[in-house]
């Protein structure tokens, strides 16, 4: 049995050659995932054992349990650690991510993609990454004086000399380039922007006194890294910690891979689409091959094999072109691994050109996966193949197995559908602790159930898609119509594996327009401020990059501003878990933004250590107004603070404390957000005009009227809608590539007719466009499935989300139409190939009977 | 040979010959085969299996190509014609009736009657049409589905497509092959009936005396060249006929 599947497969290799690549296109988008998040991840392994080659301990405040610890300490610290037996060499110095580097014309240099990194110039060689080779000039040694990395220099078009602005703390300084910096032997930090100063200057720009947030020590030769960071620890004032370099190497890498993971959970997700999309498609070409076989097979049967073999041959069968198919795909996903590197280049990652990474992992999963959705594709219609009977092989109609009655199709298929629906009610309404899984589950049954019922809908669909055919096409566009009415399962089957992926970009454009039309409305409601200002760098996904404190000064001295009002975001644990607290300033913030308080409970924050809570988190925590929360920050630990009231808008967070008490209680480098009104008779635009300058001198604001807001959001919307349709473009290509695979084993099964067509006066002409047609019913049949799905799953989601601010479910009738047409398009490339072939057969073979 | 003018030919081969494949294994199905086929004429092809009797009908009806020597439909030379022209061709001049298989099964009887016309953008002669339906015996199935019609009742549809434009010559593969004697008579005797009340061309190629017995003229092929031909033929002379060659 197992040479006749070998040999069957190569004798169907054209047919199976389209089923092989739904599954390298699958197991493609796997492989690649993992290659590329396995390449990027030993890239920073890499980095990170370079930047800790010499150090054997490293000092830094304790983080308790703060996620990110960047917190200062007194520099006292460093006098201690040196006293201590087997230090040989330590460096303190201080860092920063908030500062923007701007060139002598005060254009912004780095920070809109890759970070801005700042350090202060560690003197001990073995202990500094941060390099600079001969002649690129020497380390910053003083006030004034600045070194940037090559990479970031050589875009600038920045020399040795040249007058550089920094703006951090204090606003914009000015500073002398003196050095140009390497990172080991690289140019350039994954793209980051890096800038050194000597530590008494760091200091200053970045806003610290008499302290340091890090030393790096290298331990005398034979001593013992982890002996000497407990000796170290000892002598260390509460609050700091001493961890070995290994610890903290090891740490920092097992950060970057939980981010890189959620990367790679959401490409693999997209993987997951094209691999159910694909099982449709492998599927469905095993059912036909197996039709088309009938005869073959019966004889088999009458030879003696039992149905058992039968069945045996077609799983071996589908297990052979798994298996090819999936070598392929962990290839191809090689190439599709270095293309999204490429891409992230693009916009600037800096990622460096080294091998890729192969895991046996990469390959274990990509094989299982594929080989798995093959062989599990092939289990209905090989079983079908064993229900052939021997006397199939001597009579035609023999091989006509009774047709599934219509009524177990529409019950079956109702309780997988009801099955799918259930699961995602669960997950979008039922407030379970993991709703994803639901949802996904959900959609995903729904979408077979919807398939099992689709062969049901298929005849009165493709008759009213179908119907202005014939009147347009002739009687190319008749037997089109009537072709695709002929074998509703295949149709529907064929039209499944486009639905699903029409159904999800049609989901994401729904969601897409129903949020764009909820943010203007959030905006306007929530931001009465004539101009928002908000710093265009992007340091930590939760945090809100700050501006600097000078800036909010700065605009006060404009007399064309009425109200400027600042707000600042921090990080601390409140109730054992860590939340974004929000400071506003009570004296103003009801005139700039509605945190939809009742009158005075903003203003009652003007009393030390209060705070006002929204509503869901009172209702939650089962709090009341007036009881004490005790709140860890962590530069000065635990302190209890009184909830004075609540506030209704928690879009940012859902806590509220004033600016001073977070001045108190937070290191205070700078300002999130500064609103402000126009002064009375001054326009919107007339304070722009104003406030240009000032904006422009520090390189890293933006200045946004409420219509900017709202237009960078609906931006950003339409952005994520066009990587999302991109990522399911692999499904829908899998999906057309179904179409053209069905319709070849159609034309080739519809020989003799063809052959009649063709021979009664039908020209090729005529019947390439009977093949196109009926692949355009085929697509928009599936495409307005999927419409119709996508389209209440938004709705669906996006009321379940209404708390979340959601309020409006908004249809994009020109997107939908748009996917229409580009499915009904998308038919006409499927069909290029089998109308060809069509269009190309020799009569007299198609018409000789013997 | 009857001689003929040309003006009352049909359909001829002016020394035709098909090769299949090539050096050693060329197999010549057609050898220099020359025949006319009279206008209003029911005319059989007779011959032994690999007589070329079949490639002879296919290389007329402009199905396939002659490796040399030239078929006419008309005063066409087929040859001439590109795929296009020959498709049109076939569509305006030339009717078909095969053993099997000659119903598009999407289509019911009333459509695949009218398909060469309606491919061709035209409508059917009322007149003609009712006329033909009416002979046949097949006014009330013609809402059925070819699945839903015996197989005589096929027969007798692919007979009627044939004929519904008027074509100048209708070649008919073993019309009957497939069925029963009964129907295979009903059906012959049709087409017999087409060629004098109509003055329908026809050309078939048959095996079966009986049915060739049906044709005005039967003409006999051996080892793809003309050998001999028979007026007015008889199941018996022709069976003798056979023999002949046979030995």
């Amino acid at each position: 049995m197992v040479r006749t599947a070998f040999k069957s497969v190569f004798a169907h290799k054209v047919r199976l050659l389209l089923t092989g690549v739904a599954i390298v296109l699958g197991v493609s988008l796997v492989a690649g995932t993992f290659i590329f998040t396995d390449t990027i991840n030993a890239q920073f392994d890499s980095l990170l054992g370079e930047i800790y080659e010499g150090t054997d301990v490293s000092v830094r405040s304790a983080g308790g349990d703060f996620s990110a610890a960047t917190e200062p300490f007194p520099a006292s610290v460093y006098d201690d650690i040196i006293a201590v037996d087997g230090v040989m060499a330590a460096d303190g110095g201080v860092s920063s991510v908030s500062a923007q580097v701007l060139d002598s014309d005060g254009n912004p240099i780095g920070g809109q993609g890759p970070p801005t990194l700042g350090f202060s110039w560690g003197d001990t060689e073995a202990l500094n990454p941060i390099k600079i080779q001969d002649g690129n000039g020497r380390p910053p040694a003083g006030p004034g004086e600045i070194a940037i990395d090559l990479n970031s220099a050589r875009n600038a078009n920045l020399e040795l000399g040249d007058m550089v602005t920094v703006v951090a703390f204090n606003g914009p300084e000015d500073f002398v380039l003196v050095g140009l910096t390497s990172f080991g032997d690289a140019d350039s930090l994954l793209g980051a922007t890096l800038i050194s100063f000597e530590l008494e200057e760091a200091r200053s720009v970045f806003g610290y006194g008499d302290e340091l947030t890090g030393i790096v020590v290298q331990a005398e030769a034979g001593v013992d890294a982890a002996d000497l960071t407990a000796a170290i620890a000892e002598v260390l004032p509460e609050g700091v910690e001493a961890v070995t370099g290994e610890t903290e190497q090891n740490e920092q890498a097992a950060e970057i891979s939980e981010g890189l993971s959620f990367l790679s959970v959401g490409l693999l997700a997209f993987a997951g689409v094209s691999i159910f999309v694909g099982g449709f498609i492998i599927q469905n070409t095993f059912r036909i091959i197996i039709a088309q076989r009938t005869r073959e097979l019966a004889l088999l049967r009458a030879l003696g094999a039992t149905g058992r073999q039968v069945r045996s041959m077609v799983i071996i069968e589908a297990l052979i072109v798994g298996v090819v198919g999936s070598v392929v795909g962990i290839a191809f996903g090689f190439l599709l691994a270095l293309g999204i590197r490429a891409l992230m280049n693009a916009v600037g990652l800096g990622l460096t050109q080294s091998g890729m990474v192969l895991l046996p992992r990469t390959v274990v999963i990509g094989m299982t996966v594929g080989v798995l959705l093959t062989v599990a594709s092939s289990l209905l219609p090989a079983r079908k193949a064993s229900r052939i009977p021997p006397i199939a092989a001597l009579r035609e109609d023999a091989s006509r197995t009774p047709r599934r009655s219509l009524h177990k199709r529409a019950v079956v298929g109702a309780a997988v559908t009801g099955t799918g629906v259930a699961l995602l009610a669960i997950g979008l309404f039922l407030g379970v602790s993991n709703p994803l899984l639901y949802v996904a589950l959900g959609a995903a049954i729904g979408f077979i159930g919807v398939s099992i019922l689709a062969p049901l809908a298929a005849r009165p669909l493709a008759d009213i898609i179908g119907w202005p055919m014939p009147k347009l096409f002739g009687v190319s566009g008749q037997l089109a119509k009537e072709n695709t009415k002929r074998q509703p399962r295949r149709t529907a089957s064929t039209a499944s594996a486009l639905m699903v992926g029409v159904a999800l970009v049609v989901f994401f454009s729904v969601f897409a327009s129903s949020t764009k039309a909820s943010v203007s409305e959030t905006v306007f409601e929530l931001f009465p401020a004539d101009i928002t200002f908000q710093s265009t760098n992007q340091t930590d996904p939760e945090v809100p990059a700050v501006i600097s404190p000078e800036f909010a000064d700065d605009l006060r001295m404009h007399e064309e501003l009425e109200v400027v009002s600042a707000m600042q975001f921090g990080k601390a644990v409140v109730g054992g878990d860590e939340k974004l607290i929000a400071a506003v300033d009570p004296a103003t913030i009801d005139q700039v933004f509605s945190l939809g308080a009742s009158d005075g409970v903003v203003a009652a924050l003007v009393e030390p250590e209060t705070i006002i809570v929204s509503t869901s988190y009172l209702e939650d925590s089962g709090h009341d107004v007036g009881d004490t929360l005790t709140i860890e920050y962590l530069t000065t630990g635990t302190v209890d603070t009184t909830i004075v009231g609540v506030f209704e808008a928690n879009d940012f967070s859902d806590f509220a404390i004033s600016t001073d008490t977070y001045v108190a209680n937070f290191r205070y480098e700078g300002d999130a957000v500064i609103f402000a009104n126009t002064a009375e008779g001054v326009s919107v635009d007339e304070a722009q005009d104003a406030v240009a300058p000032t904006v422009a001198s520090y390189g890293n604001v933006k200045a946004q009227t409420k219509s900017d807001i709202v237009t960078e959001a609906e931006n950003q919307i339409d952005q994520a809608l066009v990587l999302f349709t991109g990522l399911l473009l692999f499904a829908v290509i899998i999906a057309i590539l179904g179409i053209t695979n069905t319709l070849t084993l159609s034309v080739y099964e519809r020989t003799q007719e063809i052959g009649l067509l063709r021979a009664v006066g039908m020209t090729r002409r005529q019947v390439r466009r009977m093949v196109r047609w009926e692949a355009v019913i085929v697509a928009t049949f599936g495409a307005l499935l999927g419409v119709g799905i996508g389209i209440v799953l938004g709705w669906a989601v996006v009321k379940a989300l209404a708390d979340e601010g959601l309020g409006a479910f908004s249809i994009p009738v020109g997107q939908v139409i748009l996917a229409l047409i580009l499915a009904a398009g998308a038919g006409v490339l499927a069909a290029i190939w089998p109308a060809r072939k069509a269009a190309r057969m020799n009569i007299l073979d198609a018409i000789s009977t013997e | 040979m009857t001689t003929q003018t040309i003006t009352d030919i049909a359909a001829r081969m002016d020394n035709g010959v098909k090769t299949y494949g090539e050096g050693d294994a060329a197999v010549h199905a057609l050898n220099g085969a020359t025949a006319e086929f009279g206008r209003g004429r029911f005319t059989a092809i007779m011959g032994p299996s690999g007589s070329g009797k079949s490639t002879m009908l296919h290389c007329l009806a402009g199905l396939d190509t002659l490796t040399s020597g030239a078929a006419y439909i008309g005063d066409v030379d087929l040859a001439t014609l590109k795929d296009k022209d020959l498709t049109l061709l076939r569509r305006e001049r030339v009717g078909f009736i095969f053993q099997s298989f000659n119903l598009i099964p999407t289509l019911d009887a009333q459509e695949n009657i009218v398909l060469p016309l309606t491919i061709a953008g035209e409508k059917p002669d009322t007149d003609w049409y009712s006329q033909i339906i009416e002979i046949l015996g097949i006014s009330d199935r013609l809402d059925h589905l070819p699945a839903e019609l015996s197989g005589g009742q096929q027969q007798r549809v692919a007979a009627a497509r044939a004929l519904v434009s008027k074509p100048a010559i209708i070649f008919a593969d073993e019309p009957s092959g497939n069925l029963d004697s009964k129907s295979g008579a009903e059906l012959l005797a049709f087409m017999r009936r087409a060629v004098k009340e109509f003055e329908q061309t026809i050309v078939m190629v048959t095996h079966d005396p009986n049915t060739a017995a049906y044709a005005d003229r039967v003409i006999f092929l051996e080892d793809g060249v003309f050998v001999d031909e028979m007026h007015d033929p008889t199941p018996d002379a022709i069976l003798d006929r056979l023999k002949q060659l046979g030995a």
